[in-house]
């Protein structure tokens, strides 16, 4: 699903620009805590924001297996394709109002 | 930000000459509300669902900051009213003075002085403003002596408390007769917007909590009352972190002050706090090891942690701070100086003890307090 991969990355891209202020390039083969000076609150933020984004709850044990852009990408990728087959959205108990 | 780490510029600390101003009391004071954490996430809860989709990982970010609870300026239900910035400032006004008094009169008392003995009140808050200032309104409240100086200081967040107790002590250094006074009072919730769902935000109101202190410095040439042993102040250190700006402060908005609050906090500790340290005690023949007290400001847990790892602190030396910050919260300019508190009330201090008082804030920078029991 490239166009799927495509948007999840422009909103990666987004994140790191209007949100955590980083103004370097962000590419897939970028490693997230080294390359693009990642720490745990802009981990946060950028969780949240691709949570918001594509209605998605990212797991933390999932996280762990995260080091570079591409891996990101893919996880969310994964999450929305699990929404998508009538799998868990969202956690148990986690509400929405939009 | 400006990552690397730079030896401390020539002339950041200002030394003392013997007599030194001493530090002969804490006063502190909680607001009488009080809402656990549990409590304060159940009333968020319902404005993070309306903007994120994920709210169990908001609520589990507001338990991570290790806080179990926090006092309030106001009942927990009358934030619902505040919508304007004068309505939070108003609220701010009054409360401020009504703890800053309870503050100032506990220090007083414990130092063994009364109101008229104060001859500099500096007031330190980020959470408000007024004019008259508040350390105006006080002079009418404590009666004061109508000759007493008035430092208002506005904007240092987190490092004034820290910043405070060294003017003071400059001030003393001029005036060692005189007795002045250092009133931190912090009411963030007052500060708090709820329409603001970013991420810095809702960590704020995780963290930051209300409470005032007041510090009691007594020039050199003044003997303490009782004799007791109290830590002089025997130099203080200012460090300034050049294109810092957005790390931390307000961005003031309609409804008052909405948090600046960058993911680089704890990074710019660990980046700079060392070298910043060691340049400072080194300007005075010492290293860390001979600091036996540490008085470090409870930013939160991954400052603490940093602080911690980046100066190679001993276990338990800041237990004090994360005591603090798990009873009250980050108080903002007056956490420093409950630590202080504290400390001076366990007794430990032993003569020929250094201690270090140690803050950050926005600018970026640091205040550095070398303390001699």
């Amino acid at each position: 699903m490239p166009d799927a991969r495509d948007r999840i990355l422009g909103e990666i891209r987004r994140i790191f620009a209007d949100e955590l202020e980083f103004t370097g390039p962000v590419e897939p083969h970028h490693v997230l805590a080294t390359d693009l000076e990642l720490d745990s609150m802009g981990a946060l933020v950028l969780a949240v924001g691709l949570e918001d984004r594509f209605r998605v709850a990212l797991a933390e044990g999932d996280a762990a297996a995260v080091v570079t852009v591409a891996d990101l990408v893919a996880l969310v990728e994964r999450a929305v394709a699990a929404a998508a087959d009538g799998g868990e959205p969202r956690p148990e108990g986690g509400r929405t109002a939009r | 930000m400006q990552g690397k780490a730079r030896e401390p510029a020539r002339g950041t600390a200002v030394d003392s000459a013997p007599p030194h101003p001493r530090i002969r009391a804490v006063g502190r004071a909680l607001p009488e509300h009080y809402a656990d954490q549990e409590t304060l996430i159940a009333a968020f809860r319902d404005a993070w669902a309306g903007a994120h989709f994920n709210v169990e990982r908001l609520e589990e970010l507001h338990r991570a900051v290790q806080v179990s609870g926090r006092h309030l300026a106001l009942p927990l239900a009358a934030y619902r009213d505040l919508r304007s910035f004068a309505q939070r400032n108003d609220a701010w006004t009054a409360a401020a003075v009504n703890l800053g008094e309870t503050a100032v009169r506990e220090a007083l008392r414990r130092a063994g002085l009364a109101p008229a003995d104060v001859g500099h009140l500096f007031f330190v808050s980020t959470t408000g403003i007024a004019t008259p200032s508040i350390d105006a309104r006080l002079v009418n409240r404590l009666g004061l002596a109508p000759g007493v100086r008035r430092s208002p200081l506005f904007g240092l967040g987190c490092a004034g408390g820290a910043a405070g107790v060294a003017r003071a002590a400059d001030y003393l250094r001029a005036w060692p007769e005189q007795v002045a006074v250092v009133l931190a009072v912090e009411l963030c919730s007052l500060t708090l917007q709820r329409e603001d769902v970013s991420i810095p935000n809702i960590i704020s109101s995780g963290l930051f909590g209300d409470g005032a202190a007041a510090v009691v410095l007594a020039g050199g040439a003044r003997d303490a009352a009782d004799g007791s042993l109290a830590p002089a102040v025997v130099a203080t250190g200012s460090v300034f972190y050049p294109d810092t700006e957005r790390v931390m402060g307000w961005d003031i908005v309609e409804s008052g002050f909405k948090v600046v609050l960058s993911a680089k906090v704890p990074e710019v500790v660990r980046t700079h706090v060392r070298a910043d340290v060691d340049g400072f005690l080194a300007g005075h023949g010492l290293a860390r090891a001979d600091i036996r007290h540490w008085i470090a400001h409870t930013g939160g847990p991954r400052v603490l942690e940093a602080f911690e790892s980046a100066l190679e602190l001993p276990e338990g030396a800041l237990a004090r701070s994360w005591t603090s910050l798990r009873q009250t919260g980050n108080l903002s300019s007056a956490s420093v100086l409950f630590v202080l508190g504290e400390l001076l009330d366990s007794g430990e201090g032993e003569a020929g003890d250094n201690g270090l008082l140690l803050a950050m804030g926005p600018g970026f920078g640091a205040e550095l307090v070398l303390l001699r029991w």
